[in-house]
């Protein structure tokens, strides 16, 4: 089948591209970025006025499969994927069972084929069934197809284990992500610690509980050289640790999500947990050093810790509901919002070339040859609206927010998987 | 929900018009007993997830004084938030025929997230760390009878501020009604971040206290000991317990408020509680016309005030 998506400025940073191109598609894969393509029978996608760029890859997402299918499959997961110009997600490891053995990525992989959405990249787990006790088989998980490791969710607390996981899994590819919370000091928190959780009474997570494990984990991948990435950075020392740890030498990467980008810790007033969130929304001046270290490069990725709940847990008592929230169909409008005056180049960067690099897969350009993944998006105004999304996960704490950016259409193995004005397009069975 | 009823969630769900309207009529129905009508037939949920002998007593009494129809509940701390959501509760209450109700629970915010949802009144009767409306009027009627005013009165709040839902309603009505607070506590109970506009954080109690005309002092708990924010609690009396020494530079004039239940010999020694400065039987007291007021206030008044 041959596509060709019409008159769209494409911006290609694996290249250096950015000029009004057209993109021509045969079999799935990219064979040409020319001025004009010839149409010989394509089915053209119209990108007048649009950015085209390589396919974003979310590589932060919880698709709950297997174990929490109540809150998302990989089906709705991989829509909601698209419906937000994600062509591709890495999934983490805190399903159940855990993603600790080549059956579960297996599982997952047969599962995302079968849904036909978006690309599905399984992180394996660090420890067997996170319990940050004994370490995962990682040269099975990798052959299985693991792009990354982590326990997410969970922070592997004994750094004996952390560090003897990193230098046994030095040589296996695939980095290690992340998760930086300090049990002790986290405690039973439901919010920031600050001065909303002063007021409030509410019992707060500081700061520290991060930087320490940013700090303490950044040591173990400088001592293990094992490559590795931070997940979700949501503080000033975060942020200024990985800086710290890049400039002695450490190949450390980072992401960031669209929350802690835009959103506060003064969203609590109500008492509701749409808002709660691990790590948890900051005060003012964390957002602020989060945006200024995306400009100045320090921020590699943009990733929206996609946490589907059903609106019954999430409408349950501050204390006991879970955290995190759906993200994948709000994040492009919500980066852009964040950070209005980013070049696009650097946009197309955070979404696609960055992660694909850091994950090691394909994808993250337009260079003939490719899969032909494609995201489609345009400054076009739009209002969220969470009871619309393709995820089972209904709440965000953006409901009812205004964006500019939005995804036009959605371009994965060179068939349309997504477009704004007809909604998801079919199930795609990509290889 | 479209919800018409007024509740009183904190001391800010009231204006210092009001707080000083609840504070009179305490006073009035003090001299005299009120009209039992005043809430005649009206039904009054006491909802106590977290155990309480004074503050339910006194809500207790004090509906009974004003002729509401009483109903009490002790549902256990666990046993909503599972299964039947906090809508379903309030949905279920109402639909029976509650009112009014009075609800203690151990998580903060519980009252706002039940009157989010409850078609009637709901007066917070302690939530958690966060607020406990009613003690605070109670506190701010037993410094009015004092000194008959409190523009410019000098307060001290002592103790483990952090985990106390009385210090918060207290800081938020004495910062309403022009009453200068000082804070003081070890800085694992009175974290830096309680810095706010009109609010001063003292480590130093002894500097503190000949400068006040009250000082409240608030029950420590043993738990702080093993959640490592306390050391042995001798030691804690060095910097903060308030005892025959410190009572020597207490102003004379100035009084001894607490919350209760009061940890004899921890906060303070027999001399403070045997002090004739100590006002602890006049705040339990005005507790029970205080709550007279409050629910008056809220039931009948609640078309005349905004």
């Amino acid at each position: 089948m041959r596509v060709l998506i019409r008159g769209g400025r494409v911006i290609d940073p694996s290249r250096g591209l950015d000029a009004v191109r057209d993109v021509a598609i045969d079999g799935g894969i990219v064979r040409g970025v020319a001025e004009h393509v010839e149409e010989r029978g394509h089915e053209v996608i119209d990108a007048t006025g649009c950015i085209v760029a390589p396919g974003f890859i979310d590589m932060h997402v919880h698709l709950r499969e297997p174990g929490a299918t109540h809150k998302e499959t990989i089906a709705t997961g991989t829509a909601a994927a698209v419906a937000g110009g994600f062509t591709a997600v890495a999934c983490m490891p805190n399903t159940n069972p855990a993603i600790d053995t080549p059956a579960v990525i297996a599982e997952i992989e047969q599962r995302a084929a079968a849904a036909g959405f978006a690309r599905v990249y399984p992180v394996g787990a660090i420890t067997r069934n996170r319990e940050g006790k004994e370490i995962a088989p990682f040269h099975e998980l990798a052959t299985a197809g693991a792009v990354a490791f982590s326990d997410d969710g969970s922070t592997v607390m004994n750094p004996r284990v952390l560090r003897n996981a990193a230098l046994y899994a030095r040589d296996v590819r695939g980095p290690f992500i992340s998760h930086c919370l300090d049990d002790e000091l986290h405690g039973d928190a439901v919010m920031n610690e600050g001065p909303q959780s002063v007021r409030l009474g509410l019992l707060g997570s500081p700061g520290l509980a991060e930087d320490i494990v940013v700090a303490r984990d950044l040591l173990i991948a400088a001592d293990t050289r094992k490559r590795w990435h931070v997940a979700h950075v949501s503080t000033a020392n975060a942020v200024e640790i990985v800086r710290w740890a890049r400039s002695r030498g450490t190949t450390v990467t980072c992401e960031v999500t669209p929350h802690h980008l835009l959103l506060g810790d003064d969203l609590f007033v109500d008492y509701h947990a749409r808002a709660k969130v691990a790590p948890p929304l900051r005060g003012p001046d964390d957002a602020a050093a989060l945006r200024a270290a995306v400009r100045d490069g320090v921020i590699d990725a943009f990733a929206s810790d996609h946490a589907p709940h059903t609106a019954e847990e999430k409408a349950q008592l501050l204390s006991v509901a879970p955290v995190g929230f759906s993200g994948l169909e709000i994040a492009v409008g919500a980066y852009a919002e964040a950070l209005p005056d980013l070049p696009l180049e650097r946009f197309v960067a955070l979404l696609s070339t960055n992660p694909a690099k850091i994950l090691g897969v394909e994808g993250g350009t337009l260079a003939t040859g490719v899969r032909a993944d494609v995201t489609i998006f345009a400054e076009r105004p739009w209002t969220v609206d969470a009871s619309a999304f393709y995820s089972k996960g209904k709440n965000t704490p953006f409901d009812g927010r205004r964006f500019t950016r939005r995804v036009v259409a959605t371009v994965v193995g060179g068939r349309l998987a997504y477009h704004v004005e007809r909604g998801i397009i079919e199930r795609l069975a990509y290889a | 929900m479209h919800r018409s009823k007024r509740s009183l969630l904190d001391i800010d769900s009231l204006t210092r018009e009001e707080i000083e309207l609840i504070i009179r009529r305490s006073a009035e129905f003090r001299e005299s007993a009120p009209s039992r009508s005043l809430l005649a037939g009206v039904p009054v949920l006491n909802l106590f997830f977290e155990a309480s002998t004074r503050t339910a007593t006194s809500f207790t009494l004090a509906e009974q004084r004003v002729g509401a129809d009483v109903i009490s509940f002790a549902p256990g701390t666990s046993s909503l938030g599972k299964g039947e959501t906090i809508a379903d509760t309030a949905l279920t209450l109402r639909a029976i025929g509650v009112c009014v109700i009075v609800v203690r629970h151990n998580e903060s915010g519980f009252a706002t997230r039940l009157a989010e949802s409850f078609d009637g009144h709901v007066i917070n009767a302690g939530d958690g760390t966060h607020a406990h409306p009613t003690q605070a009027l109670l506190d701010l009627a037993t410094l009015h009878a004092e000194f008959g005013r409190f523009e410019g009165l000098r307060v001290a709040i002592v103790g483990d501020i952090l985990h106390s839902r009385v210090a918060r309603s207290n800081i938020v009505g004495m910062k309403m009604l022009g009453i200068d607070v000082t804070l003081v506590g070890p800085p694992t109970l009175l974290p830096d971040a309680f810095a706010a506009k009109g609010l001063h954080i003292e480590r130093d109690f002894d500097a503190v206290l000949p400068r006040v005309d009250a000082v409240m002092m608030l029950r420590i708990q043993r738990e702080r000991i093993a959640a490592s924010l306390l050391p042995a609690l001798a030691d804690y009396t060095i910097g903060y317990q308030l005892h025959a020494q410190r009572l020597r530079i207490l102003p004379s004039h100035a009084i001894v408020l607490h919350p209760g239940p009061y940890n004899r010999g921890v906060e303070l020694t027999d001399d403070a509680l045997a002090d004739p400065r100590s006002r602890y039987e006049a705040q339990v007291h005005n507790g029970v016309y205080v709550r007279m007021a409050a629910l008056d206030l809220l039931v009948n008044a609640a078309g005349a005030v905004a």
